[in-house]
This record gives structure tokens, C-alpha cells and sequence, in this order.
């Protein structure tokens, strides 16, 4: 199996730069995914591995092999598209064989080939339906079956999910994680669902604009983001954000009321008036927490399990909390929301982390 | 009676009252396009179908039985129009359906240069008029026209070639002359088609290593066979009809009647010689069975075999 490197790697569309300049390192047997907001270039990123679309500079490494000119059927990848892209006139079996006739494998070793992929993938009863007498679900898993009979060193996958219902989408992110076990290949797959990016990833890619964010693993990212935006993507409900200004050895937040977190060891780093952002996750307000936020309660959500409590301090931003037991919480309760101090996350005004 | 059985009574009746004044409008709306499709299409093909049991000259028409039927199997033209046509058919109409398949192919292609000139180019033929094109084409192949005088430039041919004047080469003039005029007009049922299949198709399978020509095989052709089959019932249905070319181009069926179709012959059956009304109304009956034949043969053909 290979890993993959990108060194410097751009794109433009005209005059458009699309990506902007892009390392990544990932490793043999990886499973990478990369997030970001749509139009941020995940999809060209992807197809620029394969070989779809041209890369305008820098350069990509497969295994060792520098790829940027090779042919995307030369390069040991597949790739599963959003469309599922099946052939729609042929079977299930020959849409799995079909590219298999042209790479000189010979007939029976395309049916052991094929048979396999539907054993894998519990495709066998539908091999003779056409894609359009399958669901959803059967017609993706048909879009991974090629992919897998070609053994490829990397398999790509578009927003693989995106067309298929809620409950089908953990179905098959279930099935995608059992399948990265058992083909034990490297898999680089695009998502804007960052429940999939948490749940399917060894690595997460964060991309804005063309560029990269920050890469880690989910939890990395998720306890120690680099920047406010990567903070912001992942997690839902999203982290609140508190605007405040520096004031002494305190973050003194103009938005609520003038209250006041401590800045601990940042304060020396700081200067009085510097404007600073608080970041806070919903869950990391807990009773018995070493600071705390008055607000008043605007809206409630009983999950069942969770609460979310949306609210403000006297008409301020709207600062989001989560709590096991707030099932006696009603709209308008005074609330004291406790957090640990060592929880908060403080960015500087461009948005970077402040450490 | 009570009150309430008596409002429903009333409603029912007014529902179908409003039931018939809605059909009334409709028939209405569509009456002045039935009468004209009538006057002009339903009457002309039933008189024919009288007509073709007619015989005699001119006016002077009496009831002939089946004697029409009994001449067309004694017609050595008839036949020579049918064999000219059949040989129009099978040579022409598949070279012209690949053309406009591959060219529509090729121009599908989003990175080719200069792809609006040749859709344009390759669709002009089809706005031309028939009878302009015609002359040019009978000028062009004139024995001292520009396609021998090219030829012969190019030192392909040493002596002009007689291209209205010899049996085979009028023929190869005429197919030229139809393919050059509908190509065109196939390639944009073939573009449009083209344009409604996943371009994500066509990238899994060159990721997967389908070369080129195995895409257009296996993957373009099943995926277009329906407009497939619609364009070559169209070429089927217009070249037996082929008409104009043959009029203008090799003067209705020079040399020796080896151009001669049968909508030419029909032609000469009512309006020229001694009009033989009747007769000629048998020889169309016989283009409309052809035409019945042939396309059920090629929806036979067409037909998904699973389905
Ligand atoms: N062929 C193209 N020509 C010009 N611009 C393009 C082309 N393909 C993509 N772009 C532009 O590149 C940018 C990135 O597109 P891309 O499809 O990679 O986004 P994405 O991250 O996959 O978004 P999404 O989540 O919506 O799929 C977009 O602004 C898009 O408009
Ligand atoms: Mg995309």
C-alpha cells in the first residue's frame, strides 16, 4: 500500500486560483478526510489525485512515483463519486467487471474478482439488477464494488454519502470503517459532514479556501484547534465565541454585561486592549467549574438526554450551553453557567490561537 | 322527497351538466386543427388508398380491382426504383448515423478548440435550401467542375471522372449529397442526448483504464440507442422519400434510371407521360408498407432484451 504526498500543490481555473498551495503527508493505510465549507476546493483537491483535473504547480507523490503527469488509470487509484457514476445499462456484475476486461484480467478471474467485491459489500442477490432497480444504498455500495475489484493502492471517495438519508449515512459510515479494516488500503474521502470527519478519520484535513487549516487527528483538532476556524467547523453545537477586550489580567467582555474571564498566563503576553476572542464548547459548561457566566435563559431544547440552553445577558451575543441535567430549565431562568477555566480556548483578533 | 336528497339529486345533475360543457369546450378548441388534419392528411390517404384500385389514364378513371396490384409484380422500373432506393438505404444511412455519431462524439468533448464553429459548420448544411444545394452539388460534379478539377490537381485521378454520367459514380454523387445535407441534423440529436449522460461516467471509467474507443463503444452507443433508433427510423422514412437530389442533381434518375427512387417514379406516374393516377397511388401504398416494416424491424432490433 502507498501513502501520498502533495508538495506546494496549486490549482487554477483561469485565472482563479482554486487551491492554494497545499503539503500533506499521508501515510500508507491512512484514512484521510478532508473537510471544509463547500466551494473550499475539497473536490478538486480530490480529482487533482486522481487525475482528473490538471495540477497547475507543485507536485504529487504516490507511493514515490512523482504522479503529476501520469494517467489517472497508471496512478493505483480508484475513485467513488457522489453520482455513484454506474454504468446505467449494465448489470451490477458487469458494471463491478467491466474495467477489469480492459486491464487483461482474464474471465474467470474477473467473476472470482466480482464475487468477491459482492461478498464483501452483501451484494450477491442483486448482481443482475440494473442500478436503477436498486436503492440508494445498494447502488453506492455497487459505486465501491468497482472501486474494490480493482485493488487499488488508494481508493477516493466524493461525499460518498451525501445522497442518502440520515438513517442510511450511519448505516454506511459503519460499513465504510468495517471496510477500510478489511481492504486495509489508504482512503482519502471529502465530506462537509464533519460527524463523518470525526467518526471515519485517523486524519483530518480541514481546508478553507484553498488552503489548509490544520491537520490532525479528530480528537487533536477537536481539544487543540490552531484557529478560530477550525474551532468553529468542528463540534456541534458550534463553540461559542465571546468577543472580549484585555483588560489587566482579565478578558473583560463588553457583550455580556462587562463580566470577565481570567487570562491566566496569556495575560503577560497581552497588552490592555487588545481585542480577544473567548472560545468555549456548549458541553464544557459543568456545575462545580472553576469560573462562571450569568445569563439569562431564552430558549430551551429538552433532547431527552442532553439540554441546550440558548442565552443571553441583557441583550447581548447568544452563548450556547449544554447540560445533563437541566430538565427543570425553563425560557427565562436565571442561570449561572459554571466552566473549568482550563477549558477555554483564546484566539487573537486574525483569528490564530493564542497559546 | 326529502330537502337533502333533493340538493344532492340537483348536484349530481349539475356536476355532469358541467361534465358535458367541459368536453363540448374542449372539442371545441381542438375542432379547427381536427378539420384541417382531416381535409389535408385523413382524406388525401383514405382517397389514395380508393385511388389505388383505380385504372386508366388521366381523368378517365374506372375500378380496376387488383390489376394495380397484379402490374406492380410486372414493373421492371418499380423495381429498378426499388433497388436503387434499397441500395440509397443500406449505404447511406448507416455511414451518415456513424459520422454524425462520431462527430457528435468528438464535439461533446469539452477541451476540443473551436467547438462552436464546428457544431455550427457541420449543422449549416441542414438550413440550406434543398434545390441551392442541389445545383451546387450538380456543378461541383460536373465533368469540369471543382471536385475533378481538385482530383486531378491532386493527381489522384489522371482523367476526369464522368460523375453524372456513369451509373455507379451518380450514385456515390447522390449518397455525398444526402449525407453532406443530414449529418448535421442526426449529430445535434446525438449532441443533445450526449449532454443529458453523467460526465462522472465517463471519468470512473478512465480512472479505471476503459480506453477511449471501449467508452464509445460500450458506454456511448447502449446509452444513445434510443435516439438511435429514432434517428435512423427518420433517415429510413427520408430516404425513401429522397426526392429533391435525385430532381435536381441527376435530372430525376439519369443515367439510365440508375438513380431513379421510388418517390421520383410516383413523381413520373402522376405527372408526367400519361398520368396513371391509380397506379401511382399503388406505388406509394407500397413506400408506406416498406416504412412499416423497416421500423418495426429496427424497434425489433433496438429492443432492450431484458426489459
Ligand atoms: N471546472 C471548473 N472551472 C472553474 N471553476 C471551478 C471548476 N471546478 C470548480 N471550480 C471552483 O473551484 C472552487 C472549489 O470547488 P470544489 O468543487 O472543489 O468545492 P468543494 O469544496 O468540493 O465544494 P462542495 O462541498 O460544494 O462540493 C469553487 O469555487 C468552484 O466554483
Ligand atoms: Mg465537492
Amino acid at each position: 500500500m502507498s501513502g501520498l504526498q502533495l508538495k506546494a500543490v496549486r490549482k487554477s481555473f483561469g485565472s482563479v486560483e482554486v487551491i492554494k498551495g497545499v503539503d500533506l503527508d499521508i501515510k500508507p493505510r491512512e484514512f484521510v478526510v478532508f473537510v471544509g465549507p463547500s466551494g473550499c476546493g475539497k473536490s478538486t483537491l480530490l480529482r487533482m489525485i486522481a487525475g482528473l483535473e490538471q495540477i497547475t504547480a507543485g507536485e504529487l507523490y504516490i507511493g514515490d512515483e512523482l504522479m503529476n503527469d501520469v494517467d489517472p488509470s497508471k496512478r493505483g487509484i480508484a475513485m467513488v463519486f457522489q453520482s455513484y457514476a454506474l454504468y446505467p445499462h449494465m448489470t451490477v456484475r458487469e458494471n463491478m467487471g467491466f474495467a477489469l476486461r480492459f486491464a487483461g484480467v482474464s474471465k474467470p478471474e474477473i467473476e472470482k474478482q466480482v464475487l468477491e467485491a459482492a461478498r464483501i459489500l452483501e451484494l450477491e442477490p442483486l448482481l443482475e439488477r440494473r442500478p436503477k432497480e436498486l436503492s440508494g444504498g445498494q447502488r453506492q455500495r455497487v459505486a465501491i464494488g468497482r472501486a474494490i475489484v480493482r485493488h487499488p493502492e488508494v481508493f477516493l471517495f466524493d461525499e460518498p454519502l451525501s445522497n442518502l438519508d440520515a438513517e442510511l449515512r450511519v448505516h454506511m459510515r459503519i460499513e465504510l470503517a468495517r471496510l477500510h479494516k478489511e481492504l486495509r488500503a489508504t482512503i482519502i474521502y471529502v465530506t462537509h459532514d464533519q460527524v463523518e470527519a470525526m467518526t471515519l478519520a485517523d486524519k483530518i484535513v480541514v481546508l478553507r479556501d484553498g488552503i489548509v487549516e490544520q491537520v490532525g487527528t479528530p480528537l487533536e483538532l477537536y481539544d487543540d484547534p490552531d484557529n478560530r476556524f477550525v474551532a468553529g467547523f468542528l463540534g456541534s453545537p458550534k463553540m461559542n465565541f465571546l468577543e472580549g477586550v484585555v483588560d489587566g489580567e482579565n478578558l473583560k467582555l463588553p457583550t455580556f454585561g462587562a463580566q470577565t474571564i481570567a487570562l491566566g498566563d496569556l495575560a503577560k503576553k497581552l497588552k490592555n486592549g487588545d481585542k480577544v476572542t473567548a472560545g468555549i464548547r456548549p458541553e464544557h459548561f459543568k456545575r462545580g467549574g472553576s469560573a462562571a457566566i450569568n445569563v439569562t435563559t431564552e430558549l430551551v431544547e429538552h433532547l431527552g438526554g442532553e439540554t441546550y440552553a440558548y442565552a443571553r445577558h441583557d441583550g447581548g451575543d447568544v452563548l450556547t450551553v449544554a447540560m445533563d441535567d437541566g430538565r427543570e430549565l425553563v425560557a427565562g431562568d436565571q442561570v449561572r453557567a459554571e466552566y473549568d477555566l482550563k477549558r477555554v480556548l483564546f484566539f487573537d483578533e486574525a483569528g490564530q490561537r493564542l497559546r | 322527497m326529502t330537502i337533502a336528497e333533493n340538493s344532492s339529486k340537483g348536484g349530481l345533475l349539475a356536476r355532469s351538466r358541467i361534465a358535458r360543457r367541459e368536453q363540448i369546450n374542449g372539442w371545441m378548441f381542438i375542432m379547427p386543427a381536427l378539420v384541417l388534419v382531416g381535409i389535408f392528411m385523413i382524406y388525401p390517404i383514405l382517397w389514395s388508398l380508393w385511388m389505388s384500385f383505380q385504372v386508366g389514364r388521366g381523368m378517365n378513371l374506372s375500378f380496376g380491382g387488383l390489376s394495380n396490384i397484379i402490374r406492380l409484380t410486372q414493373d421492371p422500373i418499380l423495381l429498378r426504383a426499388l433497388f436503387n432506393t434499397g441500395i440509397f438505404l443500406v449505404v447511406q444511412v448507416p455511414i451518415m448515423l456513424t459520422l454524425a455519431l462520431i462527430f457528435a462524439s468528438a464535439l461533446n468533448n469539452p477541451k476540443l478548440i473551436g467547438r462552436g464553429f464546428f457544431r455550427t459548420a457541420i449543422f449549416l448544411p441542414c438550413v440550406t435550401s434543398l434545390v441551392a444545394y442541389s445545383v451546387l452539388f450538380k456543378s461541383m460534379f460536373a465533368e469540369d467542375g471543382v471536385i475533378n478539377a481538385f482530383l486531378m490537381w491532386a493527381h489522384i485521378i489522371a482523367d476526369p471522372i464522368p460523375w453524372l454520367l456513369d451509373p455507379f459514380w451518380a450514385r456515390i454523387v447522390i449518397i455525398s449529397a444526402i449525407t453532406w445535407r443530414w449529418t448535421g441534423y442526426n449529430m445535434i440529436f446525438y449532441l443533445a442526448a450526449l449532454q443529458n449522460i453523467d460526465r462522472s461516467i465517463y471519468e470512473a471509467a478512465r480512472i479505471d483504464g476503459v480506453p477511449a474507443w471501449a467508452q464509445f463503444l460500450y458506454i456511448t452507443v447502449p446509452l444513445l440507442k434510443p435516439v438511435i433508433l429514432f434517428t435512423s427510423v427518420i433517415s429510413t422514412i427520408g430516404t425513401l422519400q429522397l426526392f429533391d437530389e435525385i430532381m435536381n442533381i441527376t435530372n430525376g434518375g439519369n443515367p439510365a434510371d440508375s438513380t431513379l427512387t421510388l418517390s421520383v417514379y410516383i413523381y413520373n406516374l402522376t405527372f408526367r407521360f400519361m398520368p396513371s393516377f391509380g397506379y401511382a397511388a399503388t406505388v406509394s401504398y407500397v413506400i408506406v408498407i416498406i416504412v412499416a416494416i423497416l421500423s418495426y424491424v429496427q424497434f425489433l432490433v433496438a429492443r432492450d432484451r431484458r426489459a
